[in-house]
């Protein structure tokens, strides 16, 4: 055996015998591997309960009689996320953005069904996810455990027979290192543990085990950083004091700083400014269901110049319809430019946070992990922009059923005439329109390309503790 | 071939801003016991740390078998074993447990039946052999470092006040162990403000007085250094 195994052997028989280091250790365990088994079965719950109610929608949809086409895009339609398979380790921003969302014609709705704002008080113990115990948990438990192991040393003045043996502070740092890699090590088997479990569920072997890379990595910058603040302290008051206040700027503060910064940087206007903006826009494109509105007037011109009549009444499609489909047109272009100024602005601001992954570790496995995960707000960005891709697409094909089926005659008197309403309803037949909506995950390889750079961020720090290492391990005598 | 195997040359060391050694200079030979006696802050410990490579000297040098220490430190290391004052080992291992971790750490290994030969040499009780090292009094600790040192069978032995502790049985004990190493060829530094106990082994003494050698004493042809003498010339020179 070398003599920093020898070191870390007896690092953990110390802990070993330490009964509130084997008390900590024991309830990081039972933490992390609770939390995992919980969120697992969460997630793998609300998998299966989206996909049976995206079925569930899809039936009720198309099991909808022969009505008016129109009547069917107020009826709507939801479009659910199934949680990715590495989500039951990292929900992610899910838990804030929601999950679900109602498509209707006219409208582009949020994201609903936060668990954060759907769930009973008792949902707080769902929301502490093995992510963050491993994110911010753990490393508070492993500087718990190992805050003393250099500085215990000098305490008791052990350090310098230690010294006396032959030993040098950097193979004493290296032993420490070692045993307190081994506490990262129990600590990351529930993690383990659940990685296999997604691995079976579909989450390719690559990005599933870089995932697992990627939290080895941050805790061994804890682990590195204990042993230096260990080994740079004089007392193991000192150690705890110091390893405290970093875990509380890194873990607390910077990640506060970071979302402050980001919303000083780059200005996002409220949600009242927005609806006011948007309200304003709308108004101008006109009413879709009113084919006499002033907006539509040259699209009528046009059509009655394109098929060589005078009337509506004698187009060969219901201008009705036209009109519906030319308003959608034209209000989705609204939307979707405020919708995407909206998404560009929340990445701006993301960017801007992710930085401070530099300056901290626990942003920077926030970032990756949730990047890897595919559960990053880029991830929901996709979500909205292909449930609205979803919602347009319907709602046109219902358009073009309405201008295509119906007669305007029949259209413009079936609240008056009750034979002209039964002939605006068309057949159920034309519900299937609607595609199925089925929300993947990015490709394994693109999501350890959006990985990489919190990677680098995680490998910087890792590097640049190991060379401090070295530097105190010089002067550490 | 010089048999000198510990040697102070104009060793001066510096602790941050403040000088503590200055200009000292000594030799130490083959199987001879040498102690430095002085009072609190003498610098008494600090030399002993210089020549283990835990300080480095601000000038001059600590040498070891012709080589300065810190020019090989890991070299030096492994032929010195060193007995810190407060004894030094871990409180949640045993006796055995203890010595066999630090042998092992410096690549020695002993059979249990060796370790608890070393612990009856040096009188520690059987029935606390397996106890945990935190339930020991001081004088059993000193005795479980002192069977550490006597085990890794070095041709150099520090020893920093080794009698601190312990009953006058144990001393006597003691004292008798450190005669019979230095007559094997053992080398010993011992440093110590026990003037009683330093004229019983050493061969040579040194007086230190914040951080200079004001005075030494050679034991006459029949191996003794009168305590008297030293007594006197401690009281006057060396006790601050």
């Amino acid at each position: 055996m070398t003599i920093t195994k020898m070191i870390a052997k007896d690092e953990w028989r110390y802990w070993w015998r330490s009964k509130l280091a084997t008390s900590v250790m024991l309830v990081g365990l039972i933490l992390i591997a609770g939390s995992s088994i919980l969120t697992a079965k969460q997630m793998t719950d609300a998998a299966h309960e989206r996909a049976h109610l995206q079925s569930e929608a899809e039936e009720a949809f198309f099991s909808q009689p022969n009505r008016h086409p129109h009547r069917m895009v107020h009826y709507g339609h939801y479009a659910f996320r199934t949680p990715p398979p590495l989500g039951i380790i990292d929900p992610g921003i899910d838990a804030y953005t929601g999950d679900s969302i109602f498509l209707e014609g006219h409208r582009q709705n949020s994201a609903m069904f936060a668990d954060r704002q759907a769930s009973s008080e008792l949902a707080i113990f769902g929301a502490l996810t093995p992510a963050l115990l491993l994110q911010t948990l753990a490393p508070l438990l492993l500087v718990l455990i190992g805050y003393n192991v250099i500085t215990r040393e000098r305490e008791a003045r052990t350090f310098d027979q230690l010294i006396a043996q032959g030993m040098t502070p950097l193979k004493i740092m290296i032993g420490k290192g070692y045993a307190l890699v081994g506490v990262a090590g129990l600590m990351i088997v529930p993690l383990f543990v659940a990685i296999i479990f997604a691995t079976l569920d579909g989450e390719p072997f690559v990005s599933a085990s870089l995932f697992m890379v990627g939290y080895a990595l941050y805790l061994l910058i804890w682990c590195i950083g204990i042993v230096l603040a260990s080994t740079m302290m004089r007392t193991p008051s000192a150690s705890l004091g110091a390893l405290l206040a970093a875990w509380v700027v890194v873990a607390i503060l910077i990640p506060r700083i970071s979302s402050n910064a980001a919303v000083s940087l780059v200005d996002a206007p409220g949600k009242i400014e927005t609806d006011f903006a948007v309200i304003e826009a709308v108004s101008k494109v006109g009413d879709g269901h009113n084919a006499a509105d002033p907006a539509f007037t040259a699209l009528r011109a046009n059509m009655l110049q394109q098929y060589n009549v005078d009337k509506v009444e004698d187009l060969p499609v219901n201008f009705r319809g036209v009109v519906a489909g030319a308003a959608e047109a034209n209000l989705t272009d609204i939307l979707n430019k405020f919708a995407e100024e909206r998404m560009q602005v929340e990445v701006a601001q993301a960017n801007i946070a992710r930085y401070f992954g530099w300056l901290s570790p626990v942003l920077g496995i926030r970032e990756f992990s949730m990047k890897v995960a595919g559960v990053d707000l880029e991830t929901h960005h996709r979500f909205l922009r292909e449930t609205e891709a979803l919602r347009f697409d319907f709602v046109q094909s219902l358009n073009r059923v309405h201008a295509e089926k119906l007669t305007f005659a029949d259209d413009a008197n079936r609240s008056s005439n009750p034979e002209a309403e039964k002939r605006t309803r068309v057949s159920a037949e034309n519900w299937k329109v609607l595609d199925e909506f089925d929300f993947s995950s990015l490709p394994a390889n693109n999501r350890i390309e959006n990985a990489s750079m919190s990677l680098m961020k995680l490998v910087f720090w890792v590097v640049l503790l190991l060379v401090l290492c070295r530097f105190v391990g010089r002067r550490a005598l | 071939m010089s048999n000198i195997v510990v040697e102070a040359r104009n060793l001066s060391v510096m602790r941050g801003q403040t000088p503590v050694l200055s200009d000292i200079n000594f030799e130490v030979r083959k199987g001879e016991v040498f102690a430095l006696l002085g009072g609190n802050g003498a610098g008494k410990s600090t030399t002993l740390h210089t020549f283990l490579g835990l300080l480095p000297p601000q000038s001059g040098e600590a040498i070891l078998f012709g080589k300065a220490v810190h020019s090989d430190v890991a070299s030096v290391r492994s032929k010195v074993a060193y007995l810190p004052e407060a004894a030094t080992l871990y409180g949640h291992l045993t006796a055995i447990e203890n010595i066999e971790y630090f042998l092992s750490l410096a690549g020695i290994k002993k059979s249990s039946n060796e370790i608890v030969q070393a612990l009856d040499r040096v009188s520690l009780q059987k029935e606390a052999h397996n106890q945990n090292m935190e339930r020991y009094s001081k004088g059993m600790r000193q005795k479980t470092a002192i069977a550490l040192a006597l085990l890794r069978e070095t041709p150099v032995l520090f020893l920093d006040e080794p009698t601190s502790g312990l009953d006058p049985v144990a001393i006597d004990e003691f004292n008798q162990l450190i005669t019979s190493l230095a007559a094997a060829g053992t080398t010993i530094v011992m440093v110590t403000h026990d003037v009683y106990g330093a004229c019983q082994v050493a061969h040579r003494i040194a007086l230190l007085r914040r951080g200079a050698l004001v005075g030494s004493f050679e034991a006459d042809e029949g191996g003794k250094i009168d305590t008297e003498t030293v007594h006197a010339a401690f009281a006057e020179r060396a006790a601050s």
